[in-house]
């Protein structure tokens, strides 16, 4: 099979995060055999109460990457105000910067092509320790978060429990 | 693509007794596509990326990937001392870190140094793969050796090193100018004639003696003499300015296929543009045609033979969502799809359409000639599609709590997912179920099967 760029710079961005992960993230291809699909398991940023618990997620490439970003989507039950109740993550870093739909980002943060998936998930894991409540995925969980954070921090750390099976 | 099968990274240090070259590697990597740079180009802002990565960059959003300055091609200057730094590092890689892994070896048993045979028998899997990829990589940086004394030196034929005249000493079918002695391909040389300037090429050049010509020497004229001058590059096209008939006729002028509707043909162009402009920056310009095959594998992966048809970034959704009948479709649109097998598994599926449609020529609505996708052929896609989901079952990531997203197409230009509901699943999953499922198999063996070609289509996914 001959690999497009996208599949050869995803074959490399694989390599390097299995000979050097970085702290508590994990991701890999689903599928050796289709290297645009990925999973990747991010664990919770201590001193929040996402602490102990992992949380999977799927990594989606379009055909053009690293030209356009991927989507990052959450296998799991994640109560965040910048993760949709579909687990679908909206972060900067995974919008281009082509299209800004609330208009709050700076460029700076947004997708370029020197980014990478190490990158995303560096990101989305500071992200769990502090959410941008400027423009919410979930309203419900913004609103919490905003005004009752000890209930949003206990919801939390119910679904880590749960997550984990206990 | 010989080279895809050997993927060196970085982190090929990190292990070795110099850790500390890892990050050197990663400053000669271009950012864009990770990989060693492929004739570097600096921006206006100062920035370095391959030729290629940046034209695409920019053609893509007009911006430095690294600043976000608005930057135009036109700006961009090669970067000859990138260039080298790559080239001289590269060829003494393989060298280096196997000094670098020998050395680690040789600390741990502290008895007098084994045999270099044995230590690599000793050791496990990375140490098979060093001595396999080690004695590929020598190959090619010997390769890369000869070409980079080719890239230092634009005109290779008249200022050359003693050495380097008897070392370099084509034998290849060239003919020399009768006027100034230069060699070029036969019949090139009555156009070269009418604008031969008399000068005489260093007389070494043309000796009369040629040696038997090593394995080196028959590469190195290949890519090093025969296109002595970069061909001219080409202009971008004001495409919302051309009309769609002017846009094929300027494309079979140019020798590039014209079919498709239009965004195709723009976006084709652009590549084409893309990989032609960077041909003409390399020190080392390929051929027309090495460069239609490239095209032909943007089309393959991008262009209008990619899955999911000529969208800019549909997005190929396998494994994870796509089962039941999403996953029968998706695999009739794999760019690797084996059309000729299937045509043949399926010939009396696709007989039967055929003559079901010739009966109904006369309907006002007429079938459509046989479509892989066709009702007649689904029953056996869904075969398929069932096996490998039950494949997936006995996998090692069954267990995951995998929410549906079945056949969903996102569409990458707004970022956007088309369904956003449907029930959120419980997380069950503990670290230690899921390491080995990602991680488990070693680069090695992913290096082997990324890169083959699956036997059968529906099997592999």
């Amino acid at each position: 099979m001959s690999a497009s760029v996208a599949a050869k710079r995803l074959f490399q961005e694989y390599r390097l995060l299995t000979n050097d992960p970085p702290e508590g993230i994990m991701a890999g291809p689903v599928n050796e055999d289709d290297l645009f699909s990925w999973e990747a398991l991010i664990q919770g940023p201590e001193g929040t109460p996402f602490e102990g618990g992992v949380f999977p997620a799927i990594l989606t490439f379009p055909k053009d990457y690293p030209l356009a970003p991927p989507t990052m989507k959450f296998t799991c039950d994640l109560w965040h105000p910048n993760v949709y109740p579909s687990g679908l993550v909206c972060i900067s870093i995974l919008h281009a910067p082509g299209d800004d739909p609330n208009h709050y980002e700076h460029a700076s943060e947004r997708w370029s092509p020197i980014q990478s998936v190490e990158k995303i998930l560096i990101s989305v894991m500071s992200m769990l320790a502090e959410p941008n409540d400027e423009s919410p995925a979930n309203v419900e969980a913004a609103k919490m978060w905003r005004e009752r954070r000890k209930e949003y921090e206990e919801l939390v750390r119910q679904n880590v429990r749960r997550g984990l099976g206990l | 693509m010989a080279h895809t099968f050997d993927v060196p990274d970085s982190t090929d240090w990190l292990n070795t007794a110099l850790p500390k070259l890892a990050p050197v590697e990663t400053a000669l990597r271009c950012q864009v596509c990770k990989d060693f740079y492929n004739t570097p180009m600096i921006t206006s802002c100062s920035h370095t990326f391959c030729s290629l990565c940046i034209r695409r960059c920019l053609a893509s959003d007009g911006r430095c990937p690294t600043c976000r300055a608005a930057g135009q091609e036109v700006n961009l200057r090669r970067n000859g001392t990138v260039e080298e730094l790559v080239e001289t590092f590269q060829s003494t890689r393989a060298d280096i870190l196997k000094l670098a892994r020998d050395a680690i070896f040789s600390e741990r048993p502290k008895r007098r140094s084994t045999p270099p045979k044995r230590k690599l028998g000793d050791t496990d899997l990375e140490a098979d793969d060093t001595s396999r990829s080690s004695s590929r990589r020598t190959t090619r940086s010997q390769t890369q050796r000869s070409q980079s004394a080719a890239a230092a030196d634009p005109a290779p034929i008249t200022i050359e090193d003693d050495e380097d005249s008897e070392e370099q000493q084509p034998d290849d079918g060239l003919v020399a100018c009768p006027i100034c002695n230069r060699r070029m391909k036969a019949e090139s040389v009555f156009s070269h004639l009418d604008r031969c300037d008399g000068k005489p090429a260093d007389p070494r050049s043309q000796s009369s003696t040629p040696k038997t010509p090593t394995q080196l020497q028959t590469i190195y004229p290949q890519r090093g003499i025969q296109s002595p001058r970069p061909p001219e590059r080409l202009p971008k096209l004001n495409y919302s300015l051309m009309k769609e008939n002017a846009l094929r006729k300027k494309f079979s002028e140019l020798g590039i296929p014209a079919w498709g509707p239009k965004p195709l043909l723009e976006r084709r162009h652009t590549e084409w543009v893309n990989l032609w402009n960077a041909n003409c920056d390399s020190s080392r310009p390929k051929t027309k045609k090495e460069l239609l095959n490239e095209l032909d594998l943007w089309e393959r992966t991008q262009g209008g033979y990619a899955s999911g048809g000529a969208g800019s970034s549909l997005i190929k959704n396998s494994s994870i969502g796509g089962g039941g009948g999403g996953g029968g479709g998706n695999t009739v649109m794999r760019k690797d799809f084996d059309g000729a097998g299937w045509a043949a598994s399926h010939s009396t599926d696709f007989q039967q359409l055929i003559s079901e449609a010739k009966r109904k020529r006369n309907a006002p609505q007429s079938v459509p000639a046989p479509v892989p996708a066709s009702p007649a052929a689904e029953p056996e896609t869904d075969v398929n599609a069932d096996r490998s989901i039950e494949g997936r079952v006995n996998g090692a990531l069954s267990d995951l709590p995998l929410r549906d997203s079945n056949g969903k197409v996102i569409d990458d230009e707004g970022g956007t997912e088309k369904d956003v509901d449907g029930p959120v699943h419980t997380s069950s999953l503990s670290p230690s179920r899921f390491k080995p499922a990602l991680l488990s198999s070693s680069s090695k063996s992913m290096e082997e099967r990324v890169f083959e070609q699956p036997d059968d289509p529906i099997e592999d996914r």
